[in-house]
């Protein structure tokens, strides 16, 4: 794991010494190569996981979305490339240090052993993602929307610490590796409600749960393109992955105290795929539909059968590559039009075809299309849902087609249509942002003629 | 004032401290604590105006009856037990009387309306001695007789004083009054470990010298006092924006600066000893407290202008402060995270 971990914290030094004109060049050319180095952890035994040493381990749960964080670092750099030209040198730099630390930070947290250790490194997260937000972001909310990210993750996560510290006195230890084997049973007794709430209460914050995600359309909104794909790509699943990972000591509790949460997701869903239909704004189109689909990975944790831990799994990197390439596209429109009110930049089929190419792939994949990954992962949590209790299809039907409708929705008022007469003299597409396109679709697309590597 | 006044009353300060710390006899230590606060006196009125007068005057009233207390706690103490050495055993109303004493001292609530009024008085110099070196001499003598502390009376104060410390310090722009709260809401975490670990709050404690020494440090490299001023830093010392953000989210206690390690240890403490609800209740009013760091540095490091320094709008001197050991105090307040399991070299 320290050939990732060294190289990763090497590419620091690498931009801050690289030349004027070769940071981007050099960080991103080392980024790829980075994750191709972590591709060869997909490679995983059937029976157990890869233990690497008392810190990092990895499993058929934490690789993909290993690889994912890795291979996003390239591909958030090229999309920073064109708002941050005109920025000065030294801040260029900084802005690309805090893409690396996010991205070691995020490598050490997926791998870490040690609950204690993840739970330092999941709130370490949060200090680059802050600085990015604020700093580089562009609009005067940006300031209120990194307060309500720092703090609303905070609220939930103290809670867990004391948590984590509890079971440590209890069990003796945190070591993820040991305590899967020795989890007790715990009842539902009051206190240990809330020490399951404790738990829990960190990851349904990060994930978000429908109740508490207020801070996410504001930070995705607020944030500059990487801080988007980042955000909405691993930092969300960082949720989902903590949760999968701490549901193992929560048995047998959960299956009564499930049930609150299930209905929020359940009923969230609906509620936020509902509101894509009616937003004006397109990266606020993206958040809440990241908020609906992070909602089935919620229900798939708490449901808690090897199926539904498949589809969440699976869900979660589909999610990542789509949810990132659509906020690359409305990036791709933000800088041509310098506003994200989705009718101001209409009918771009007829001015950008290939990028109304991109956009079809993307919105597609987001509506789970067969035979993309999305539609397994939401496949299996359908079923896994039925399986829980025959009444979920209803709501999870009426999602898929809303789901369904809001991306339809999108494409057709960005894409068809009669274009606007203002924006006649934008840019073409660069080459730079088709290839940053490629790099997002094609993964997606490889994965679905083998999706056995992502299915936890 | 002249250096070999300064260097006669910084002695006598740090010798009366080094008394506190040092002595076995009850009287010694109330001698201590009169030859620090008399001592501590001319340095508090270095600028000589009517604020710092009259902040030196609170400082003296509020520390004097302190010590009036604390000698009745020793005398009943004696009258108890018959002698004057400095022990673990005291009569229960005698350590009431004395940890009453010693949380005025410190500006535990109730007892902490000093701190900031007196914090925003006088000089950032004498405040920073005021904050750091100042908790060191009651903390010892809290340190030497906490087996028999009254363990309610012990956790209401820090308690209520984590609460103030967060919700007071929301409302202020200027720097001491800032880092004054600051200060109440540390001595309520490290009041909290006392009886369970003291330990835990030497460990504590010495982190909160580095780290406000650290701040007070920075403030007084641009000379700012308010967080207006502060937030022209980006003009006169780039690179101090950088080091106050990590510096006060390192002050909040956010995970994996530094600042994390006491709340981490404070917390595991806590735990281990079956308290639950506490740990939770004191690690969400700190939560108060980063809220006003952070307010402060997105005055300062994160909503800085687009171009480049081409207006000058402050005179760039040269920093003729002594600023000792400042890069160290620096790596000490922010990077110390991994070193952690030295904690064992504590015990």
């Amino acid at each position: 794991m320290l050939k990732i971990i060294i190289p990763t914290a090497m590419l620091m030094p690498m931009t801050w010494l690289s030349k004027p004109n070769m940071i981007w060049i050099n960080s991103t050319t080392y980024s790829l190569l980075i994750s191709l180095i972590s591709l060869s952890y997909l490679n995983q035994l059937g029976d157990n996981s890869l233990n690497f040493s008392l810190l990092f381990f990895s499993d058929s749960l934490s690789a993909p979305l290993l690889v994912l964080t890795t291979w996003l670092l390239p591909l958030m750099l090229m999309a920073s490339q064109s708002h941050l030209s005109k920025e000065n040198l030294t801040r260029k730099k900084l802005y690309i240090t805090m893409l690396i630390l996010l991205q070691l930070l995020l490598i050490m947290t997926f791998t870490a052993t040690e609950l204690i250790m993840f739970y330092i490194l999941f709130e370490a997260t949060l200090i680059p993602t802050l600085i990015i937000i604020t700093r580089w972001g562009n609009q005067t909310e940006r300031l209120n929307a990194g307060l309500y990210f720092l703090f609303y993750t905070l609220v939930g996560s103290l809670p867990l610490l004391v948590a984590l510290l509890y079971i440590q006195n209890t069990m003796g230890t945190l070591n993820f590796l040991i305590i899967q084997y020795w989890a007790k049973p715990i009842s539902t007794t009051w206190s240990n409600i809330f020490l399951w709430l404790a738990c829990m209460m960190a990851f349904m914050v990060k994930m978000p749960l429908y109740g508490l995600h207020l801070w996410l359309p504001k930070a995705h909104v607020e944030a500059p393109i990487a801080g988007s794909m980042v955000l909405a790509a691993v930092l969300l699943k960082l949720g989902g992955y903590g949760m999968m990972r701490i549901t193992v000591l929560l048995n047998p509790a959960t299956n009564q105290m499930a049930y609150p949460f299930m209905m929020l997701s359940l009923w969230g869903m609906v509620m936020t795929s509902s509101i894509c239909l009616r937003q004006t704004d397109l990266k606020s189109l993206i958040a809440y539909s990241s908020v609906s689909h992070m909602a089935l990975v919620i229900v798939a944790v708490l449901i808690q059968t090897p199926w539904s831990y498949m589809g969440a799994t699976a869900l979660m990197i589909a999610h990542g590559l789509t949810s990132s390439m659509l906020f690359c596209l409305a990036n791709s429109n933000y800088e041509r039009v310098h506003s994200r009110t989705m009718i101001l930049a209409r009918g771009l089929q007829t001015i950008l075809p290939l990028m109304a190419a991109w956009w079809l792939l993307a919105s597609l994949a987001n509506l789970a299309l067969p035979p993309t990954i999305n539609l397994i992962g939401e496949l299996f949590v359908v079923m896994a849902s039925f399986s829980w209790s025959n009444m979920t299809i209803i709501l999870m039907g009426t999602n898929i087609i809303i789901t369904a409708l809001y991306s339809l929705y999108m494409l057709i008022t960005t894409q068809r249509g009669k274009y606007t007469h203002h924006i006649k003299n934008i840019n073409p597409s660069f080459t730079r942002e088709n290839a940053l396109m490629t790099l997002h679709m094609l993964p997606l697309l490889l994965l679905s003629l083998n999706p056995k590597i992502v299915l936890g | 004032m002249k250096p070999s006044i300064f260097i006669i009353i910084m002695s006598t300060v740090i010798s009366g401290t080094m008394i506190v710390m040092t002595t076995s006899h009850w009287l010694m230590v109330w001698i201590g604590f009169e030859m620090n606060l008399l001592a501590i006196i001319p340095i508090l009125m270095k600028k000589y105006n009517p604020r710092a007068m009259e902040a030196a005057t609170k400082y003296f009233l509020t520390q004097a009856t302190a010590s009036m207390i604390l000698m009745m706690g020793i005398i009943i103490n004696l009258l108890y037990s018959g002698q004057w050495t400095v022990s673990k055993d005291l009569n229960p109303m005698a350590s009431t009387m004395m940890t009453i004493a010693l949380a005025m001292k410190l500006g535990l609530a109730p007892f902490h309306f000093w701190v900031p009024e007196v914090t925003q008085g006088i000089s950032m110099s004498s405040g920073l001695i005021l904050l750091t070196w100042q908790k060191i001499a009651p903390l010892s003598i809290l340190y030497q007789i906490s087996p028999t502390i009254n363990p309610n009376l012990l956790l209401t104060m820090s308690i209520m004083s984590v609460m103030i410390g967060g919700w007071g310090g929301l409302n202020q722009t200027q720097l001491r009054k800032i880092m004054a709260y600051s200060s109440i809401a540390h001595m309520g975490w490290m009041t909290a470990i006392m009886m369970y670990s003291p330990t835990m709050m030497i460990l504590n404690l010495a982190i909160y010298i580095i780290m406000t020494l650290t701040t007070f440090m920075l403030f007084m490299y641009n000379s700012t006092t308010t967080t207006s001023s502060l937030s022209q830093t980006w003009n006169k010392t780039p690179l101090i924006t950088s080091l106050i953000l990590v510096l006060m989210m390192s002050l909040g206690g956010l995970p994996p600066l530094s600042g994390f390690i006491p709340k981490w240890m404070i917390i595991q403490e806590l735990t281990k000893n079956e308290m639950i609800m506490m740990p939770t209740l004191l690690a969400m009013t700190a939560l108060l407290n980063l809220y006003f760091y952070m307010r402060l540095t997105y005055t300062t490091a994160l909503t800085m202008f687009p171009s480049n320094n081409s207006m000058k709008m402050k005179w760039r001197f040269e920093c003729t402060k002594k600023m000792t050991f400042l890069p160290t105090l620096i790596v000490m307040s922010t990077m110390m995270l991994p070193l952690t399991p030295m904690l064992s070299i504590l015990d």
